[in-house]
């Protein structure tokens, strides 16, 4: 019976050492406790491969949980990953107020301008309000050309601008009475940032903030591309911009078929004019933040918030552009350079520079003014630098009253 | 968060389970030893419902600790087996109630549940079984025939008593160590508050047999009074129905008490097929 009692603790020894030895085999854990949440996370056990995702989100201020959601401390793939924000994408405008927002990121107050969820939610990217309007009017759906219905329902509280709209009820294709408002809530709702990308490479977009910020244009989507920018190239505008056209006939989507093997062929609409600095310069060069993401107003159309014109940076005959000095680090200018992985070291903005400004008072902090009264504009998403001159002084001579880019087209379009 | 931030979490995650699984099992085949040995019998009557009411309370544990997963793996359980309760008439509501935390089930239901799990039930487990053992030890510790109708008469040393025990003991934290060491307790992904009953609506398999009646008819009568029956019935086998005969006290399979014998192992039966019923639905 001793011997038995003996034996019996050698095995239950024995248990002990194999039950230490199969919990030390499970995988080790990689530990990261981002400053921000203070709470363990493993995700990096597998997924140390991925790089930063930018500048502005570093990995051990943010770790992954704040954007992404997940299960911070599992170890199975399924179970970790189960309660993931919009899959892959947590910028999908489904999830982006978990993802983005909080007071804290990006659905700060308006005063910091950093309410960027509220803007994109409201603007024509995001509604279509403009197109949807503009076909409803054409087709009888409604009288005039104010927007009622978007992508999805959305609502502001706050307006600011004078053709902001107070609400957008959803746009249901099948509760409209028309056969070609339907074809268009079929065949053309896909180039809003809720959409989903055409099949072709060139249409490789994600939704959400995603759309732009994430340079996937070319790519094919399967492999998760971990970054995020403000330096975004024309090409990934252009996976919905210079797509191709819509058939208002039959109300289709008819995809270009020829492949641009240059970039001045890259701009396509088979009628448009226009000058070199709108091929030789990415969109964003131009077109602002504001421009591009909204006003946190609601619009009818995009031309309600479309404002920098050829006069914006080169002035008129009469007079000269706008200009306004960079005044301390927290101007709107710095905070914008600071975000471009480029303009660092080569644009280096200071506090006492003079940039250009946009009519409604938008900084273009990638313009500088020089001692010599010329300008110049840096490349966001090449990192190129640009001079150009005011139109005053020069032998144009297009009166000051008459600005539209037709004007400037008639003299300075580049043939195709 | 256990399995693999705290050192060795998973393992005493997987001890905790496992242990839990096996109680019930080995509960269960010693409340069929019991009867099938006539060991019931005088002066043990009273010490067999103790033996009961321990049962049931290792069943609300289990339950509760199921429950204490939070996943979406428990959540048919977690409705199902609380609206059972909602279902009792007059009193139901009230203790659904007091059962739940509120009036409907929410994050407070995870930390009445949590009360009921630490608190409520192991404080009337450990009264009851120290009370069990101590009957056991009272009533002449295990059932033999009386001394006059004993053929041998030695008895084991205290000693060897608790050599016995804790050789049981040993073994039988081996067997743990093992499983918990290879099989891991099964999670889920958490609870939403939205997504919707998953497939796998299933309960805690020691609740499988209430679930299955619970598909024939009324939920008050299939999933309340019928397990309510045959706890019933199990009590009253010491008092109404025929003992055992002194003789065969201990003994397998006494003809004294055939009656009893052949009303558990039906019950069993039943418990068992409607189990199997439910693991392997008729497609």
């Amino acid at each position: 019976m001793r011997k038995l009692s003996v034996l019996a603790s050698i095995v239950l020894f024995l248990a002990v050492l194999i039950t230490f030895w199969a919990a030390q085999r499970g995988p080790k854990p990689v530990e990261l406790i981002p400053t921000l949440t203070g709470k363990p996370e493993y995700c990096l056990t597998c997924h140390a491969d991925l790089p930063e995702i930018s500048p502005a989100h570093p990995i051990n201020a943010f770790g992954c949980i704040i954007c992404h959601g997940g299960e911070p401390l599992a170890l199975e793939a399924d179970l970790a990953h189960s309660t993931m924000r919009g899959g892959r994408n947590p910028s999908d405008l489904v999830v982006v107020e978990a993802s983005c927002g909080g007071t804290d990121c990006h659905s700060g107050p308006l005063e910091d301008q950093r309410d960027h969820i509220h803007r994109i939610l409201t603007s024509v990217q995001s509604t279509y309000a403009g197109a949807i309007a503009n076909i409803r009017y054409t087709f009888g759906a409604q009288p005039d050309l104010i927007a009622r219905l978007g992508i999805s329902a959305v609502q502001d509280d706050l307006i600011v601008t004078s053709t902001g709209i107070p609400s957008l009820a959803a746009f249901d294709p099948t509760q409209e009475t028309s056969a070609a408002v339907q074809s268009f809530g079929g065949n053309c709702l896909n180039c809003h940032l809720s959409a989903k990308p055409g099949e072709d490479s060139a249409y490789a977009r994600l939704a959400g903030c995603a759309a732009c910020h994430t340079p996937t244009a070319g790519t094919n989507l399967e492999s998760p591309i971990h970054q995020l920018t403000t330096s975004i190239p024309y090409t990934q505008c252009n996976t919905c911009h210079n797509r191709g056209n819509y058939d208002l006939r039959s109300l289709t989507f008819v995809p270009r078929q020829d492949t641009p093997t240059s970039r001045f062929e890259a701009y396509y609409q088979p009628i448009a004019q226009f000058v070199r600095c709108e091929w030789t310069l990415d969109c964003i060069d131009c077109h602002t933040r504001t421009e591009a993401m909204g006003d946190g107003d609601i619009h009818s159309s995009k031309k309600e918030i479309q404002y920098i014109q050829c006069r914006t940076c080169h002035g008129t005959i009469e007079e000269l552009p706008q200009i306004q000095r960079v005044s301390g680090l927290d101007d709107l200018a710095i905070r914008l350079a600071f975000l471009n992985r480029n303009a660092t070291e080569t644009w280096n903005l200071k506090s006492g520079d003079i940039i250009l400004v946009a009519r409604q008072g938008e900084p273009l902090w990638n313009t500088r003014l020089l001692p010599d009264g010329s300008y110049e504009l840096f490349g966001k998403a090449t990192g190129q630098i640009f001079p150009f001159r005011p139109v005053k002084g020069s032998s144009c001579q297009q009166k000051a009253d008459e600005q539209g880019s037709q004007f400037c087209h008639a003299c300075h379009q580049e043939k195709r | 968060m256990l399995t693999f931030l705290v050192p060795y979490g998973a393992v005493v995650r997987n001890l905790h389970y496992w242990s839990a699984q096996f109680l019930i099992i080995t509960a269960c085949v010693h409340l069929i030893r019991v009867v099938f040995t006539g060991a019931y019998a005088p002066p043990r009557r009273f010490n067999y419902l103790l033996g009961l009411a321990l049962l049931v309370i290792a069943l609300f544990l289990d339950f509760t600790g199921y429950v204490l997963r939070w996943d979406e793996g428990i959540r048919w359980a977690l409705v199902a087996g609380t609206n059972l309760v909602k279902s009792i008439p007059w009193l139901g509501p009230a203790l659904y109630g007091v059962l739940i935390g509120g009036g409907k089930l929410g994050a407070a239901t995870l930390t009445r549940f949590y009360a009921w799990h630490i608190f409520g039930l192991v404080l009337v487990m450990i009264i009851l079984l120290t009370w069990h053992i101590f009957r056991v030890r009272r009533d002449g510790g295990i059932a033999v025939p009386p001394p006059e109708l004993r053929q041998d008469n030695t008895r084991i040393t205290r000693f060897e008593l608790v050599r016995r025990e804790v050789l049981a003991m040993i073994l039988a934290t081996v067997v743990l160590l093992l499983v918990a060491a290879f099989i891991p307790a099964p999670l889920a992904p958490p609870m939403k508050e939205s997504s919707s009953m998953t497939a796998d609506a299933r309960a805690p398999w020691f609740f499988l047999w209430v679930q299955q009646m619970l598909k024939i008819g009324d939920p008050f009568l299939f999933g309340v009074l019928v397990p309510l029956c045959v706890l019933t019935i199990l009590a009253i086998i010491p008092y109404l129905l025929p003992r055992p005969a002194p003789v065969e006290l201990g003994k397998w399979f006494p003809k004294g008490n055939l009656i009893a014998q052949i009303l558990v192992a039906t019950i069993s039966l039943f418990i068992l097929g409607l189990t199997i019923l439910a693991l392997f639905p008729a497609q």
